[in-house]
């Protein structure tokens, strides 16, 4: 509950239209094929694979990230994948809005809802269904196609169910990545 | 355990209204952080996750998120009815697999189910199959209905319904006898199930009678109940492996590693005597969650009624504290300023939220500021005003040695009452581009560069900063020389709001009335860290 600013050096970070602030020591690979929805932070070190896309012709979204989300140092998001009927095949991945992962998890979930909190050191395995208002725990494997349901924490290797999270789940995780956010300062120099 | 300073607030659970003592071990179930706390208008009271009463208003499965319905909940005995099934080892949730392997071995997980049968249970994280147990399934779907029979045949289910078979005509007969005779209705706990089963304990378990309140009337009871004869005892179980006899004896004897004894959270989910051998855990179907509906246990009306969907976080009803009572954080002005200078801030910038470890720097024989940021959501401004709870260092339980001869440290909190703005929605964080919040940056900013020039005013203990519905206050905090331990403090807020209620009450007259003013009083824990061993350190930082 601090009130004490996050800085971060002015001249690495890039700060879009609509908010967004993504450090240029971040790796983003295909930028067309990603989505940021606004006041979105991208620290420094992560890596976004855009790039991985379904074959085929024309535009398509790969990673789309929601407003008010915080991509930690060094986190990997990349896109599931599985071969299907013979065919290898990327799959896109959608995060919603309030979705925060700590630093240096991986992540190649299929589907995060919003107001979601992911811990450091994490991985999220390959098509993992991540639904409003849960919370991953620091060090928390979550092996492939996991469900993780509403206002649920997880932790462990393999990730269990560990509690219900309170009701108020939501405001409180909307009050806290909006404070984030505009904590989140330049330092000038 | 949780980061300092830090602020819980009591919940008197229908109980004593004075908390504990903050240095008793038990103060911390008292206390709770204000977004776990409920409010009852009826009762004007603060309740808790341990007070509420609370019923379940769904069932859905963890997985497969299907909404059960409740009348089959019973009968499918509180698990998912459909695919879902736990890995025995890991509890890991099984995929189905066919059983041509994918071209990669490595990976089984990404592939579909569109391959050839027989189907195994599969669990892509430590990779046990069901093949190890013998089970096969022949399509990839209505798992549970194709595995039915072998949960059928279980020991555990074989008995329980040998129990039902047992107490049913016990059951019909002395419901039969009740609606027949005029007594009143039976009470919950009293009730015809509970007797017999009573009854049975009171019979198979000698000198148990004594300690039942229905002991009274064992004679009649014992002539009522027929004996009930298990289908199977612990001394035939142990000949089949599950009960410490002979077979497990030569199962240990054998033990190449310790992974070869089912661990007791592995054996934990069944609800009978198993096998010891790790390699016959039997998967389990999943076990359903619940969506709860809670109430005051006090006058029963409803606090939290969640929507009817099962992955839908909203509510239909939701009497959170969060929304009555001011929220309050605390902030030790001497730890913001040491991790504000540039060269510490840049270090712990983005890895990770910002209330890391980050040492107290509380000394013994030194005094400290502390901030009590109120924040208010009623849209009436409230006046607050604050006492510290008296320390009963010397009652306690006597175990308290060297702290109970004088306190070790001394509170000082602003003495008058200070009001705290009211909530408008436009203070609210906007979300659209021109943002109040921007403003509010630049404002904070400023306004912490002219707090650090007075920085020898710490001292005042009072109103520091009012901005929209926020109030921030300063108060003191002073060591004792030979002071050690936590600095907590219970501490009590009383506000005075602007209330309506007065317009309907107190006899029909009274409606042209003013709105009367009513004051509602909460205890706070305050936790603002350990103090440190250590000699403090040579800083310019002087308080
Ligand atoms: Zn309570
Ligand atoms: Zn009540
Ligand atoms: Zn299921
Ligand atoms: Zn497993
Ligand atoms: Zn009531």
């Amino acid at each position: 509950m601090s009130s004490t600013p996050i800085y971060y050096s002015k001249a690495e970070y890039i700060e879009t239209d609509t908010g967004n602030k993504v450090s240029r020591r971040a790796t983003i690979s295909g930028p067309q094929n990603i989505i940021l929805g606004g006041k979105t932070i991208i620290c420094t070190g992560a890596i976004i694979r855009g790039d991985l896309r379904r074959v085929g012709p024309g535009h398509a979204v790969v990673i789309s990230l929601g407003r008010y989300c915080l991509i930690g140092e060094g986190c990997v998001l990349r896109p599931p994948y599985k071969t299907y009927r013979g065919t290898f095949n990327y799959y896109p991945m959608k995060v919603g809005d309030h979705v925060h992962i700590g630093a240096n998890s991986v992540v190649e979930a299929a589907a995060i809802g919003n107001h979601v909190e992911i811990g450091k050191n994490c991985v999220i395995g390959k098509f993992t269904m991540i639904k409003d208002c849960a919370k991953i725990a620091d060090n928390t494997v979550i092996p492939p196609n996991t469900v993780i349901p509403a206002l649920s924490s997880f932790s462990g290797s393999p990730g269990h169910f560990v509690e219900y999270l309170p009701e108020s789940t939501q405001e409180l995780v909307e009050s806290s990545t909006k404070r984030y956010y505009n904590l989140f300062q330049p330092l000038d120099r | 355990m949780s980061a300092t300073p830090s602020i819980r607030y009591h919940c008197q659970c229908i109980g004593d209204p004075q908390p504990p003592p903050p240095h008793l071990p038990s103060s911390s179930a008292w206390f709770h952080p204000l977004h776990s706390l409920f409010f009852c208008e009826e009762c004007d009271a603060v309740r808790c996750n341990r007070c509420v009463s609370v019923e379940v208003s769904g069932y859905y499965c963890p997985n497969c998120l299907f909404e059960v319905p409740s009348a089959s909940v019973r009968a499918e005995k509180n698990r998912c009815a459909r695919n879902c099934f736990m890995c025995p080892h890991c509890r890991n949730t099984l995929s189905v697999v066919p059983s041509d392997p994918p071209d990669d071995g490595r990976s089984h997980a990404p592939i579909n189910t569109t391959g050839e049968p027989p189907f195994y249970l599969y669990c892509n994280f430590c990779r046990w199959d069901s093949g190890e147990v013998g089970i096969t399934l022949e399509k990839p779907t209505g798992l549970a209905t194709q595995l039915q029979h072998l949960e059928d045949a279980a020991s555990d289910s074989l008995e329980f319904e040998r129990l039902k078979e047992h107490f049913e005509p016990i059951i019909r007969a002395s419901s039969l006898s009740s609606s027949q005779s005029a007594a009143p209705p039976v009470h919950m706990h009293t009730n015809s199930i509970a007797a017999a089963a009573s009854a049975a304990l009171a019979r198979d378990i000698p000198g148990i009678s004594k300690f039942s309140r229905r002991g009274k009337d064992k004679s009649k009871n014992k002539d009522e109940f027929p004996e009930y004869k298990a289908r199977l005892d612990v001394s035939t179980a142990s000949v089949r492996g599950s009960a410490g006899g002979k077979v497990d004896v030569d199962h240990m004897r054998a033990l190449e590693t310790i992974g070869q004894v089912a661990s007791l959270e592995q054996r934990w989910d069944n609800s009978w005597t198993t096998s010891l051998k790790a390699s016959d855990l039997q998967p389990l179907r999943l076990p359903l969650h619940a969506k709860r509906s809670k109430r005051c246990p006090q006058c029963t009306h409803i606090l939290i009624k969640p929507e009817q969907k099962a992955q839908s976080v909203r509510f239909k009803i939701k009497l959170v504290a969060a929304n009555y009572l001011p929220s309050i954080t605390v902030s030790l002005p001497h730890l913001d300023q040491l991790a504000a200078r540039p060269s510490d801030a840049m270090k712990r910038s983005t890895s990770g939220r910002p209330e890391a470890e980050i040492p107290t720097g509380l000394h013994p024989g030194r005094s400290y500021p502390f901030h009590l940021t109120f924040t208010n959501p009623l849209y009436d401004p409230i006046q607050v005003r604050l006492a510290a709870q008296r320390m009963h260092v010397t009652g306690g339980d006597g175990t308290e040695k060297d702290r109970s001869k004088r306190p070790p440290y001394a509170v000082s909190l602003p003495s008058s009452a200070f009001a705290v703005a009211a909530f408008a929605e436009e203070w609210e964080y906007e979300d659209e581009d021109e943002d109040m919040y921007g403003l509010d940056d630049d404002y904070s900013l400023a306004t912490r560069a002219t707090r650090d020039e007075h920085k020898p005013k710490t001292k005042a203990v009072g109103v520091i900063e009012k901005r929209a519905n926020l109030t921030t206050v300063g108060g003191e905090i002073v060591i004792g020389k030979d002071a050690h331990g936590p600095v907590k403090f219970n501490m009590m807020v009383s506000y005075a709001y602007r209330s309506d209620d007065g317009l309907q009450d107190e006899g029909g007259a009274a409606k042209a009335k003013a709105p009367e003013t009513k004051t509602f009083s909460f205890y706070t824990v305050i936790d603002l860290g350990l103090i440190m061993q250590k000699p403090a350190p040579p800083t310019e930082l002087d308080f």
